[in-house]
């Protein structure tokens, strides 16, 4: 590749820097670095990778490449082929084709088994027929732009960099926000490789229980972040820190818990820590989403926020801390004059930060998805099948489905048994966990049963070290049956079992070979034809009477 | 032909009930009339409410509700204020979420979109008591809970579970959906005649072609194949003009039986014996019927339609293996590799005399090289595996324009080959890979029981033995705790997720007959406890620095954090 040439591309695959230096969302690959797996599937923008050219020092280019190539072309006609269009700011990368358990556990499913092609939409932009298609990849045509990166995007990373590089003490603590689907996370993505180009660690802690960047969604996590993120977040599901299972995708119906869970995991992060820390935030920015946004900055000592927004008109208040000192927070209040505050502040002065604005300007801004794979739902089905695909065995062999694995047992009298998100009967209580996905915990008070299953009657937020999916119940043996990728040696701590509103992907159900006939909880008789067989269908932009012909058309 | 798929699948979902007598026993309970019964199903709804998350069907939600209502009305429990208030809320929720999915993008009157749905109209009016006007009184509402639980029973219970159409949870489809329906079926209905009738105009100009062919095989030898005659002029006209409006329509028909395809009656007219070629793994087209469509071919022959001919050339293939009829299949696969030739630049036709060239080239559908789509004819070809497939495959991957690696290209062949169990193809690979063997499954039979033989191995493979390695590897780190991995001698992949060996399919058989209530303390998480500074209920360091010093939670999580000696 030429200097400041781009490869847009669908598909997967491993990069290697074998000359030169190559740029993927922020990350920098230096020739001699390691090499990297790139994830562009339908579901998210596409990965671009650009060539910047080797930094400036004056080598003799065509024979250092004619002598890293000798490993990797052994033809020597096409080697001095490719040689001859070396020039000192040319980079040559090496792309081998990418095959995980990852991969072959999504491409199980029949759905999913176009994942990582181009959509229907830039189907016509597609460059077909080149040597790249036999490896998965899927060059686009210079009309899809791929990632579109700001002025003030541009702006304000460079100016998160800078801090971080030393310009303030301690480290940067930098918080995101802006209205749902304006690019958030893909934001942090950038944000997160880039620094990752400077540091060997970043912090990050997640406030979007919706779109989770490392846990399946539901949860709210502290992660250290390491390697950089070149692909969407089911690619690169991790075990986090510390995580609490809220069991909810959004945070209106306990607004405390969300806010409490989120101060209890910082108060796990070391103090003394000196490395950057990214805090990803709900979509919500209206209203109470508002009130809990002015309360995170005044709990946590935030260096920057960074609020992101499209089109003209920005979408809520910009949080300066100017308009923080009078703001109202769901849980804070402004500042008032008494005794208190004056011994307060004389401890801690008023809060000052950095207000930063990025303009979105990435196609489809501001617009669920609606194509195959890009809707929100469809993402949290990835992000658990993500998840899931930890328990396929690293050798590559056939895909395992998950009924033929050997589950963990644990007695039910060991372990208590909850529900996050309403209120079951206990008696029926096994109704409802069988066969879903639950969040394994570790309750601080021991589990002791007086006869029978450990039911709590109230679930809470508990700290939480992962998930399975209970796989069956042994009600004469009083055993639970599990899977889970949770490693043995923290399994053994897992004392409670919460169910949440984040159910089991439904084609982990649906799509279990071996079975001709009935499977529990699958049918093929449900008639959605019917008057109620849905569900409570929420109407977004219902246009009542009057407002008809008016700026909503 | 018989193109059509049988949509006999219906597509599966996921539901909150184990089985069909788990519903069953929940409607029944729902519509006891007893108390304790109803009660039970309403503990049990609240089980799927917790399967559903969101997603519980609006009907089971209302039904529940209303039950609930009755209940606690029978119960005696409460007065009638008390009893108006819940059915209120009850009766409104049902109007309201019955009548969503009728909703389209303008809001329209309740009233017309229960009266749609054959809702009482009083119903309605009940709604509207309850939300705007004087409550209604108790006498109404349970009238009211009454005629909507029938409604209910009538219109979703009973039907339910009895076959229909299927839409997805997910899918957010419009509405106005009837009226959408009838349309798309009308629309359907027009387009398909009209399809029927320009299929139809095609053949005959296809038969008139063919007609005018058969006679002038009685003419002349020598005009056979060549110019075509000057009365076809008109007809060929009229193909050109067909390929021009629907080279789709066009190339279905070309490739039905007894065009491209011959019939064996048609074969006989030309002279060919019909059972001498089929089952060649490299077959082509025989000259006489390839003489006799290179008129129309050569008249053809633009890129795009050359590469829809392909492309449809494939797909019929691959009905044609499925059902085994030999002939077409021949002939599929002969047209596909007869046109493939044609683009090849293959260099042994570099050294042939004029004369030999111009006899090849004769017989040609076109002379210039035609950029095809490559990478899509191979998927296609792939897709539509027989006896010649690794021929054709060959013929794709020489012309390709960016041919693929050689060793990809070889593996591609080489599976191929096994795939379809014909006999080693002559590859055009470098000498030292030549000899390599083609493996065959009888082949790879071999040389794993060879393996196993060696490694003394017997019953087990050795992913197999890896995996038990790991499984005794997790359960010694798990000794000591109540966790264990499961060492019943279970064959669990006879086992879907949800069921267990031994367990009954009695909708019962999971009742929690006797249980320990745990009650947390409701406090703030507080992970392990291990850091010494942070005992429970003392605020963190990263205390806010504005506003109130403790909130309502901190000071549960202080009262928490309270020992009493």
């Amino acid at each position: 590749m030429q200097k400041n040439q781009t490869l847009c591309f669908r598909g997967k695959c491993i990069v290697t820097c074998l000359y030169g230096r190559v740029e993927v969302m922020g990350f920098t690959i230096d020739e001699g670095q390691k090499s990297y797996p790139l994830f562009s599937p339908a579901s998210h923008c596409p990965l671009t990778l650009r060539a910047l050219g080797h930094t400036d020092y004056v080598r003799d280019d065509r024979t250092e490449a004619s002598n890293i190539l000798e490993d990797y072309l052994s033809a020597a006609a096409s080697r001095k082929k490719l040689v001859k269009k070396v020039t000192p700011t040319s980079s040559i990368i090496l792309l081998d084709p990418l095959d995980t358990p990852l991969t072959r556990f999504l491409s199980s499913f029949t759905h999913l088994s176009e994942l990582f092609s181009p959509p229907v939409s830039e189907l016509m932009s597609t460059v077909l027929d080149t040597p790249l298609n036999g490896l998965g990849v899927i060059p686009l045509a210079s009309n899809i732009e791929g990632l579109k990166i700001s002025r003030s995007c541009r702006d304000a990373l460079s100016t998160v960099i800078n801090a971080c590089k030393g310009d303030i003490d301690g480290c940067a603590v930098i918080l995101v926000y802006g209205v749902k689907n304006v690019g958030k996370s893909t934001f942090i993505r950038i944000l997160i490789n880039t620094l990752l180009n400077h540091t060997s660690n970043v912090d990050y802690l997640e406030g979007d229980l919706g779109q989770t960047e490392f846990t399946p969604p539901g949860c709210l996590c502290l992660s250290t972040v390491k390697e950089p993120l070149l692909g969407p977040p089911f690619t690169h599901q991790v075990t986090p820190d510390h995580m609490i299972y809220y069991g909810q995708s959004s945070c209106e119906t306990d607004l405390d818990g969300y806010l409490e869970s989120l101060k209890s995991l910082w108060r796990r992060r070391p103090q003394s820590r000196e490395i950057p820390v990214i805090i990803n935030t709900m979509g919500w920015v209206k209203g109470f989403g508002f009130q809990l946004l002015v309360d995170l900055i005044r709990f946590l000592p935030v260096t920057h926020v960074v609020q992101l927004s499209h089109g003209v008109s920005t979408q809520c208040s910009s949080l300066t801390p100017d308009f923080l000192r009078t703001a109202q927070g769901y849980q804070t209040h402004p500042t008032t004059q008494t005794a208190l505050d004056e011994f307060t502040e004389s401890h801690c002065p008023p809060k000052t930060y950095t207000h930063l604005h990025v303009q979105s300007e990435f196609e489809g801004v501001a617009r669920q998805g609606t194509a195959t794979h890009q809707r929100s739902n469809e993402h949290r089905e990835l992000l658990l099948l993500g998840y899931l695909s930890q328990l396929q065995s690293d050798d590559s062999g056939p895909v395992r489905p998950l009924h033929t694995l050997t589950p963990y047992q644990v007695p039910n009298t060991a372990v208590a048994l909850g529900v996050i998100h309403c209120e079951v009967a206990p008696s029926h209580m096994f109704y409802a966990v069988n066969a879903s996905l639950v969040g394994l915990c570790c309750l601080a008070e021991k589990v002791t049963s007086k006869g029978g299953p450990v039911i709590l009657s109230q679930a809470t937020l508990c700290p939480c070290v992962g998930f399975g999916v209970l796989r069956g119940i042994d009600t004469a043996r009083g055993l639970y049956f599990l899977l889970t990728p949770v490693d043995p040696s923290v399994l053994r701590k897992v004392n409670c079992l919460l169910l949440g509103a984040i159910s089991l992907p439904s084609c982990i159900l649906t799509e279990q070979p071996g079975f001709e006939s009935e499977m529990p909880y699958v049918t093929a008789d449900y008639s959605f034809d019917l008057t109620g067989a849905g569900k409570i269908r929420v109407f977004k932009g219902l246009m009542r009477p009057m407002y008809q012909n008016t700026h909503f058309l | 032909s018989a193109m059509k798929k049988s949509s006999s699948e219906k597509r599966r979902h996921v539901v909150a009930w184990v089985n069909k007598a788990e519903w069953d026993q929940v409607l029944d309970y729902l519509y006891s009339k007893d108390p304790a019964l109803q009660r039970f199903a309403l503990q049990r709804v609240s089980a799927w409410r917790g399967r559903y998350a969101h997603n519980t069907p609006v009907a089971v939600d209302c039904t529940a509700d209303l039950v609930r209502c009755q209940v606690l009305d029978r119960s005696g429990q409460l007065n009638g204020d008390d009893l108006v208030l819940l059915y209120g809320a009850a009766l409104v929720r049902f109007v309201n979420l019955i009548t969503e999915r009728q909703q389209g993008r303008k809001a329209r009157p309740l009233r017309r979109l229960a009266g749609k749905l054959n809702i009482p109209e009083w119903v309605v009016d009940l709604r509207h008591d309850f939300t705007h006007k004087k409550l209604p009184t108790l006498k109404w509402c349970r009238k009211g809970c009454k005629v909507v639980l029938e409604w209910l029973q009538q219109e979703y219970w009973s039907r339910q579970l009895g076959g229909g159409a299927d839409e997805d949870w997910e899918s957010d489809s419009d509405g106005e959906e009837e009226d959408a329906e009838l349309k798309r079926q009308e629309s359907n209905l027009l387009s398909r005649q009209r399809e029927m009738e320009a299929f139809k105009a095609t053949r005959d100009i296809l038969i008139s072609y063919e007609s005018e062919r058969y006679q002038s095989l009685d003419g002349p030898q020598e005009d056979r194949a060549l110019a075509p005659l000057a009365d076809m002029s008109w007809l060929l006209g009229e193909i050109k003009q067909l390929s021009l409006d629907s080279s789709d329509l066009l190339v279905d028909v070309l490739l039905e039986d007894g065009f491209l395809v011959p019939t064996v009656e048609q074969l006989e007219t030309l002279g060919c014996d019909p059972f001498e070629t089929p089952g060649s793994s490299e077959p082509r087209v025989p000259q006489p019927v390839l003489r006799f469509w290179l008129p129309l071919l050569k008249m053809l022959n633009s890129p795009s339609f050359i590469h829809l001919l392909l492309e449809k050339l494939f797909v019929e293939l691959k009905v044609a293996t499925a059902e085994q009829t030999d002939l077409r299949v021949f002939y599929l696969s002969a047209w596909a590799s007869e046109v493939l030739l044609c683009n090849s630049n293959k260099f042994e036709f570099r050294f042939e005399r004029k004369t030999q060239k111009k006899a090849r080239m004769k017989d040609r559908i076109f002379m210039n090289r035609i950029q095809l789509r490559w990478q899509q004819l191979l998927s296609a070809c792939l897709d539509a595996p027989c006896g010649s497939t690794p021929h054709l495959l060959q013929l794709i991957l020489d012309d390709m324009e960016h041919p693929l690696p050689q060793d990809t290209q070889q593996k591609l062949l080489q599976l191929c080959s096994i795939y379809t169990q014909t006999p080693a193809v002559e590859f055009s690979l470098p000498r030292d890979q030549k000899h390599q063997p083609i493996y065959t499954l009888e082949s790879l039979h071999e040389k794993r029981r060879q393996q196993l033989r060696h490694s003394g191995e017997r019953s087990e493979s050795s992913g197999d033995l890896q995996r038990m390695d790991v499984l005794t590897e997790k359960a010694k780190v798990l000794r000591g705790s109540p966790w264990q991995v499961c060492s019943d001698k279970v064959l669990w992949k006879n086992f879907p997720l949800g069921k267990v060996p031994g367990q009954s399919d009695d909708p019962s058989s999971l009742m929690v007959e006797t249980y320990s209530a745990m009650t947390v303390c409701e406090q703030p998480v507080e992970m392990e406890s291990s850091r010494g500074q942070n005992a429970p209920g003392v605020p963190g360091p990263a205390r806010a620095a504005e506003g109130l010093i403790w909130n309502q939670s901190d000071v549960n999580r202080l009262k928490c954090g309270l020992k009493l000696f």
